[in-house]
């Protein structure tokens, strides 16, 4: 069930009508124009991607060379090693510890009450749901201001700690609208059985409903982990120098520390590739998180 | 009668266990999303800056920030920017996502393969994206610049230009986010029956008709809900703006949550800048209602 791509096949046609003769809607059309498409996506990728390849290029060409137009060039690693001098890596280390703290976090509480709100039917009931669909849409500003003054106050200004607790906003959010539809999935007729051979609720959760999802389960916590990785906006606000995360650190290059293309370029290559890796790891799962409260399905 | 007492009794133990189990999520909710609303719009009333910390808990003329809001011409002026930008690349977005979703929807590896790689843009971390466009608007290092350049056509850049800044913006706003609506009207477009495609061909209808009178009705209300969603999204822009042009040149490319920003954190008038931030949850608290009366904010609601 788990890392297939989206290819959206599972709800398609019998495999007998697919299997040789392709759609229906595609069987009517001569051959040469079926190519004609193909040819066009390749045409759209290389030109929608090419901004995203300039930058990747950018921070292996040598710093002397960057002003140049020849496309081909002796590939360095120069700016990742200069990368390695300054704080960077420090602040690359924060990314990591705040992302995967507010990931933990949000799925000891968020779990639990995501099984609760797929097994439990009370009043109210969408009201929460409701809510938790609402942070997410809350612009991140109107909760900055209150936990800036807040987080002066209580000395959680500057830390990892106060920014993954920040992290939870969104994240609560997204683990608690996602798991529930994978809960869902789960019959609810096999915890039934549980109870009845003397299991409390949560043990029937523990053994039960929670193996069957762990796809899903790991699926949420990539979800949370990119979301917190990518966040600048908290970040920016909430740190100064301890706390720092690496989204940061590439504005502080661009703004203090002149116009080094490359090593600025090499920055930005290392931010993104956890996330194009894990995109290509679980882009299912990926697909129906970045999509949660848009699509019933 | 004492199995019935039995049964009772054991839906009341369920309940308590998922009370259990569902009370520290709100109470954490609580805690950082209404809690920090609440003193949010409480901090709009008040006067409170960092110059007189003592004036934070002056209520004598409550709606002082709100009256000076009607009379703000920058803050005026930021929300006409949102719109214009907010406007021009959410419907970018749903026409290049629409288009590509229809180019992308069949089953060979290549169209399987594209439908990830275009998911890039999305998931790349927001400030890489900016990174991204201001190397392409910077003409030292811009490709696009210098091919301008080789054809004879040199320009400024856009995003030092009044005139193109905005727009600018709203091009790598677009190509940021194009592949949300692409997912979607993908999604969607597996949901459409055969049968009423395989009847209207039968009768001659020509793929114009059959996308206008059948494939748009089954995707319009997707599209719908993509536009809303993509517009309070975009009411958040921030590293693009930050990085590209800093609201400028002038305030031209200033949007309402920036302008928030920079009366919060720079000149630190955080009454002032609560009262705006108010302005725009009200605002989303609207269309998220929108979102919801149109029947599919319900999802795993049933």
């Amino acid at each position: 069930m788990a890392f297939d791509d989206f290819t959206l096949d599972a709800h398609g046609l019998p495999a007998a009508s697919t299997a040789d003769t392709g759609t229906p809607r595609r069987r009517a059309r001569p051959w040469l124009v079926r190519h004609a498409r193909e040819i066009a996506v390749l045409l759209l990728l290389l030109l929608l991607l090419s901004p995203f390849l300039w930058l990747v290029q950018l921070a292996f060409r040598p710093a002397a060379d960057i002003f140049e137009d020849r496309l081909l060039f002796v590939p360095t690693l120069e700016g990742f090693a200069s990368l390695l001098q300054g704080n960077f890596l420090k602040s690359f280390g924060n990314s990591l510890l705040v992302s995967t703290l507010s990931t933990g976090l949000s799925l000891l509480i968020g779990v639990p009450a995501a099984y609760a709100l797929t097994r439990w039917d009370f009043k109210g009931r969408r009201h929460v749901a409701l809510w938790i669909l609402v942070t997410r849409m809350a612009p991140p500003i109107a909760f900055t201001i209150p936990f800036f003054l807040a987080w002066q106050y209580l000395g959680l200004q500057d830390t990892v700690i106060g920014l993954a607790i920040v992290y939870l906003t969104f994240n609560l959010a997204i683990v608690i609208w996602l798991m529930q539809t994978f809960f869902e999935a789960v019959p609810a007729s096999l915890e039934e059985a549980a109870w009845i051979d003397g299991c409390g609720v949560w043990q029937g959760f523990w053994r039960i409903a929670l193996p069957l999802t762990a796809p899903g389960l790991a699926a949420t916590a990539v979800l949370c982990f990119i979301f917190s990785w990518n966040d600048f906006f908290y970040a920016l606000i909430l740190t100064r120098t301890n706390a720092i995360t690496a989204p940061v650190a590439i504005v502080n290059f661009l703004q203090y520390e002149g116009w080094e293309w490359t090593k600025i370029a090499a920055s930005g290559t290392l931010v993104m590739l956890p996330v194009v890796g894990f995109t290509v790891l679980v882009r299912k799962y990926l697909v129906r998180g970045l999509t949660a409260g848009g699509l019933k399905d | 009668m004492s199995l019935a007492a039995r049964a009772g009794g054991w839906q009341q133990q369920r309940a308590r266990a998922y009370r259990r189990g569902l009370a520290p999520s709100l109470a954490v909710l609580l805690l950082i999303t209404l809690v920090p609303a609440a003193a949010l719009l409480v901090a709009s009333f008040t006067p409170l800056t960092l110059t007189d910390p003592a004036a934070s808990f002056r209520f004598d003329d409550p709606l002082v920030n709100y009256r000076q809001l009607l009379h703000d011409e920058r803050f005026i002026a930021s929300i006409v920017v949102q719109l214009k930008l907010s406007a021009s690349s959410v419907l970018l977005q749903l026409l290049t996502g629409l288009g590509l979703a229809l180019l992308l929807d069949g089953r060979s590896r290549l169209l399987a393969g594209a439908r990830t790689a275009f998911l890039i843009p999305m998931v790349l971390p927001p400030i890489v994206v900016a990174l991204i466009w201001k190397i392409l608007y910077t003409p030292d290092v811009s490709p696009l610049h210098r091919l301008l350049e080789a054809a004879g056509w040199p320009v400024r850049s856009l995003i030092a230009n009044p005139d193109t800044a905005l727009w600018a913006i709203a091009a790598a706003d677009t190509w940021q986010w194009f592949p949300f609506t692409m997912l979607m009207v993908l999604a969607a477009l597996q949901t459409i029956p055969d049968e009423p495609l395989e009847a209207a061909r039968l009768d001659g209808a020509n793929r114009w008709q059959l996308f206008r009178h059948i494939v748009l009705a089954y995707i319009r209300p997707v599209l719908v809900v993509c536009g809303l969603f993509r517009l309070i999204d975009s009411f958040k822009a921030f590293p693009l703006i930050y990085v590209l042009t800093n609201g400028g040149p002038g305030n031209v490319s200033e949007v309402t949550n920036f302008y928030g920003f920079i009366q919060a954190f720079n000149f630190s008038y955080w009454g002032y800048a609560s009262a705006i931030a108010t302005v725009m949850l009200a605002g989303v608290f609207f269309l998220s209602w929108l979102v919801g009366r149109l029947g599919w904010s319900d999802h795993g609601v049933r």
